[in-house]
C-alpha cells in the first residue's frame, strides 16, 4: 500500500515537477504579500503595541481575553452580523432573481445590465457621499417619499438605531449587487434550456420551473457568491466611516470600523490586531459552514 | 578639425554628466486637508521654493480622519514626511515623542529666538520634558456664526444673556426654522466644539487645568452640569429634529444656503463660506453664546490647531527649519497665514498690516478679544486628549443627543477612559521649557 502511494507520489512528482517550478514566482508573491502579513497580524494580536514604539510586549493572550469581555466588541460583533445577513440576503436572493429576470430580457437588456453593474464601478467614497448626502434628513430620499405622500416612512436615516445598519447595508448593496448579477447571469448561460422545455411539459409555472431547476442549477455560483458577498460585506469600511463613524453612537459599528478604531485611531495595534484576526476567523469559518451545507450529501 | 569639433562635443557632453548638477534638497511636509485643495501652505511653499532655489518645499495633504494613520506607519518604518502636522497638548503626542520619532527642536527654538513669537503658553503645550517638540501652527477659536439678515427679520439681536439667547431660538422655531442652531452630529466631532466650550464655561479655566495636568476628574460637577445643559438644548429641539443624522459639509450648506439661522463652529469654514455666499458675505457674523448660568464668565475658545514636527531622522532639518522660520517667524508669512484664515500664533500687529484679512474672520477675533481677559479655555479638547477618550466623548455626546445616556454616565465614562490613559501612560507631562 506504502509503495503505491509512494510510486503515485514519484510519478507525480516527475510528471508536475518541473511545471511545478513556474508556480515559484507567483507562490512567492503570495507568500510574501498575502500569508507574511496575516502571520505577522496574528503575531502583533499576541503584543501590546501602539504601532510607533519599536518596543512590543508579549502579552500571549491578553488582548483575546479583553475582547471576550469587551462589550463593544460584541455590539460590533453583532452588528457585523446582522449588516452582513441583510447584504447576503440581498445580494444572493435579489441578485439572483434579478438575474433570472434579465435572462429572460432580450430587449434593453444590455442597457439594463449596464444601469445594474455600474455602481459596481464607483469609487466606494464616491458611493458613501452620494448615499450620504440621499439619506440626510432632507435628502433624496426623504424628499421623494414625502413627495409620493408616504411621509410616514420618512426618517432620519444616519441618525435612527433602529434604521441605520439597514440603511447603509442597502447602500452597500446597491454598489456590490451588480456583481452577483453578472455572475448568475454568467451561471443561468449554462443551464441547459432542455430542462425549461422538460418542466415546462411537465406543467411547471415559471416559479417552479425557478425553483426546481434554476436554483438547483445554480448551486454552485450560488456558493461562489455566497462567499464573495460574505467577505465583501465582512470587510467593508469605507461606506460606514465616511458616513456614520460607525454611529449613531456605536450602532452601526460593524468589526472593521471597530478595529480601525482601537489599532489605528486609539494606537491599540495589539489589541486592533487581535479584532482583524477574530474577523479573519469568523469569516473563515461562516464560509466552511456554507459549503458544508451547501454541498449535497451524496457529493461528500 | 571635425574630429577636434566631435570630440570636443564628447568631452563637454561628458562633463555634463560628470559634474554634479546643484543638489535641491527636497523637504516633504504633511499637512492636513483634501488632495488636491489648495492650502495657504500651498501658497507659502511656492513663495519660499521661488526664493531658495536649493531647496523645494512639496506640499502633501491627506484628510484629517486618514492622517494619523498614514502618518504613524511611516513614521515608525523611518521614512514619511520631514515635517508634520500633528496633535499637541498632554493627550496626542506622547507615542510619538516616547518612541523617540520626533526631533528635538530646542536648539533651533534657542538658535532662531522662536521664543520672542511664541507665547508661553503654547510653548508650555508643545514641550515637555524641557524639550521643545513642535511649533504650534495656529490659534484657533471657536463661536457661533449666524445669519444677520435673519436676524433682522425676526427682529432679533445677538443675544446677550441665556435668558436672551432661548428666547431668539423660541422667535426662530415660531417663525419656522426648525432647525434653529446647526449641529452636524453625525459627523461626530463638531458636538465636541460644544463639549469643549461648555465644559471650559462651567468648570473655568483652572478646572479644565487641574483635570489635565492635575487631581480634577470630568466626573467632577461642573461637566455633569455641562452635559445636562447640552441635552437639555438637544432635547428642547434647539439643534432641529435630527442632528445626530446631519453631516458637516450637508450643514454648512445649509448655513451658507440662509436656511439654517445659527451654527457653532470656527473660523476655517470661512474660506469656502465666502466662496459659497459671494456678495451675501456681510450677511453673516458671529458672537461668543451667553453664559449658560447667572453669574458664569465668558472665556474665549483658544487652542492651537496643531502643531509642526520634525521627523527626527530626516536629513533635512536645517531645510525645514527653514521652512517653519518662512512660515510662522516672517511678517509676510505670518501675513499670508492671515489672508489664508489662518491665525498664527504670538503678536500679529506687524502681520495685520500686510494681510487681508476677510471680515468675519476680523469679527471673530474681536469677539474673543472682548473677553479674553477672562482667561482662555481649549477650542478642541479632542485634539488634546488621548484617542481613547475622543472615542468615549464622540459616541457619549451622540447618546446624550438621542437621550440614552445621562450626563452623570457621561462624565462618568469619560473619567473611565482617561485614568485608564494615564494609568497606562500615555499622558504627557507638558511643559518645562522657557523663552526667558
Amino acid at each position: 500500500m506504502d509503495d503505491t502511494l509512494m510510486d503515485r507520489l514519484r510519478a507525480a512528482a516527475s510528471r508536475f515537477g518541473p511545471l511545478s517550478l513556474f508556480l515559484i514566482p507567483t507562490l512567492a508573491i503570495y507568500l510574501y504579500f498575502a500569508i507574511y502579513p496575516t502571520l505577522s497580524v496574528i503575531g502583533f494580536s499576541m503584543t501590546k503595541w501602539n504601532g510607533i514604539s519599536p518596543d512590543k510586549t508579549w502579552v500571549g493572550f491578553d488582548n483575546y481575553t479583553k475582547m471576550f469581555s469587551d462589550r463593544i466588541f460584541w455590539e460590533a460583533f453583532q452588528n457585523t452580523f446582522v449588516w452582513s445577513a441583510v447584504i447576503v440576503v440581498i445580494n444572493v436572493g435579489l441578485g439572483l432573481v434579478i438575474a433570472a429576470l434579465l435572462s429572460r430580457v432580450w430587449r434593453a437588456r444590455l442597457i439594463l445590465q449596464t444601469l445594474i453593474v455600474l455602481p459596481v464601478v464607483i469609487s466606494p467614497m464616491a458611493v458613501a457621499t452620494i448615499w450620504r448626502w440621499m439619506l440626510q434628513p432632507k435628502g433624496v430620499i426623504n424628499e421623494t417619499l414625502s413627495g409620493i405622500g408616504l411621509d410616514a416612512l420618512t426618517r432620519p436615516w444616519l441618525g435612527d438605531p433602529d434604521v441605520v445598519l439597514f440603511a447603509l447595508a442597502f447602500a452597500h448593496s446597491w454598489s456590490t449587487i451588480g456583481l452577483s448579477v453578472i455572475i448568475f447571469l454568467a451561471g443561468l448561460q449554462s443551464v441547459d434550456e432542455d430542462l425549461y422545455d422538460a418542466a415546462k411539459i411537465d406543467g411547471a409555472t415559471t416559479l417552479q420551473a425557478f425553483r426546481y431547476v434554476t436554483v438547483p442549477a445554480l448551486r454552485p455560483v450560488t456558493a461562489v457568491v455566497f462567499i464573495l458577498t460574505l467577505t465583501t460585506a465582512f470587510k467593508a469600511f469605507d461606506l460606514i466611516w465616511a458616513t456614520t463613524k460607525g454611529g449613531p453612537i456605536r450602532f452601526s459599528e460593524i468589526l472593521s470600523t471597530y478595529m480601525y478604531k482601537r489599532g489605528a485611531l486609539e494606537n491599540q495595534y495589539g489589541y486592533g490586531s487581535a479584532i482583524g484576526v477574530a474577523l479573519l476567523v469568523i469569516v473563515s469559518l461562516a464560509t466552511l459552514i456554507y459549503l458544508r451545507l451547501q454541498t449535497r450529501p451524496e457529493d461528500r | 578639425m571635425h574630429f577636434v569639433t566631435k570630440g570636443a562635443v564628447v568631452a563637454s557632453l561628458a562633463m555634463t554628466l560628470a559634474w554634479p548638477a546643484q543638489a535641491q534638497t527636497e523637504v516633504v511636509v504633511w499637512v492636513g486637508g483634501e488632495p488636491g485643495q489648495a492650502t495657504v501652505y500651498d501658497t507659502i511653499a511656492e513663495q519660499f521654493n521661488a526664493e531658495n532655489q536649493d531647496i523645494k518645499i512639496e506640499i502633501v495633504k491627506t484628510p484629517s480622519d486618514l492622517f494619523n494613520p498614514a502618518l504613524l506607519p511611516a513614521l515608525s518604518s523611518g521614512e514619511g514626511p520631514d515635517l508634520f502636522m500633528f496633535g499637541t497638548g498632554p493627550g496626542q503626542p506622547a507615542a510619538i515623542i516616547d518612541g523617540g520619532l520626533v526631533a528635538d527642536l530646542t536648539p533651533y527654538f534657542m538658535a532662531n529666538n522662536w521664543g520672542a513669537t511664541i507665547p508661553d503658553g503654547v510653548i508650555n503645550q508643545t514641550s515637555s520634558g524641557g524639550k521643545l517638540w513642535a511649533v504650534g501652527n495656529e490659534v484657533e477659536t471657536t463661536a457661533m456664526f449666524y445669519n444677520k439678515k435673519i436676524f433682522d427679520e425676526n427682529g432679533l439681536s445677538v443675544p446677550e444673556t441665556w435668558a436672551d439667547m432661548s428666547a431668539a431660538v423660541k422667535t426662530l422655531m415660531d417663525a419656522g426654522y426648525d432647525t434653529p442652531i446647526g449641529l452636524a452630529a453625525a459627523d461626530k466631532w463638531p458636538v465636541s466644539h460644544w463639549q469643549s466650550m461648555m465644559f471650559g464655561r462651567y468648570a473655568g479655566p483652572d478646572g479644565i487645568n487641574e483635570v489635565m495636568f492635575g487631581d480634577g476628574a470630568w466626573s467632577d460637577a461642573p461637566f455633569v452640569a455641562a452635559s445636562a445643559r447640552l441635552k437639555q438644548m438637544g432635547s428642547d429641539g434647539w439643534f432641529g429634529p435630527n442632528p445626530v443624522a446631519v453631516g458637516y459639509a450637508e450643514l454648512m450648506d445649509e448655513f451658507w444656503a440662509g436656511n439654517i439661522p445659527m451654527t457653532y463652529t470656527g473660523p476655517w469654514i470661512i474660506p469656502g463660506g465666502l466662496e459659497a455666499i459671494g456678495d451675501r458675505a456681510s450677511d453673516y457674523g458671529v458672537f461668543q453664546v451667553p453664559p449658560f448660568e447667572d453669574g458664569q464668565k465668558i472665556y474665549p475658545t483658544e487652542s492651537i490647531g496643531s502643531g509642526m514636527y520634525i521627523r527626527v531622522n530626516s536629513e533635512v532639518k536645517d531645510a525645514a527649519v527653514a521652512f517653519l522660520n518662512r512660515l510662522f517667524f516672517t511678517d509676510q508669512g505670518r501675513a499670508t497665514l492671515l489672508t489664508g484664515g489662518t491665525v498664527p500664533v504670538g503678536p500679529l500687529d506687524a502681520a495685520l498690516s500686510l494681510a487681508d484679512v476677510p471680515q468675519l474672520n476680523q469679527d471673530i477675533g474681536a469677539s474673543a478679544d472682548q473677553y479674553r481677559g477672562n482667561g482662555t479655555i481649549p477650542a478642541f479638547l479632542d485634539t488634546i486628549t488621548p484617542g481613547n477618550l475622543t472615542t468615549a466623548s464622540y459616541d457619549g455626546l451622540q447618546a446624550l443627543l438621542l437621550n440614552v445616556m445621562t450626563p452623570e454616565e457621561f462624565t462618568a465614562e469619560l473619567q473611565t477612559q482617561w485614568q485608564i490613559a494615564k494609568d497606562e501612560g500615555t499622558i504627557l507631562a507638558p511643559g518645562g521649557l522657557s523663552a526667558h
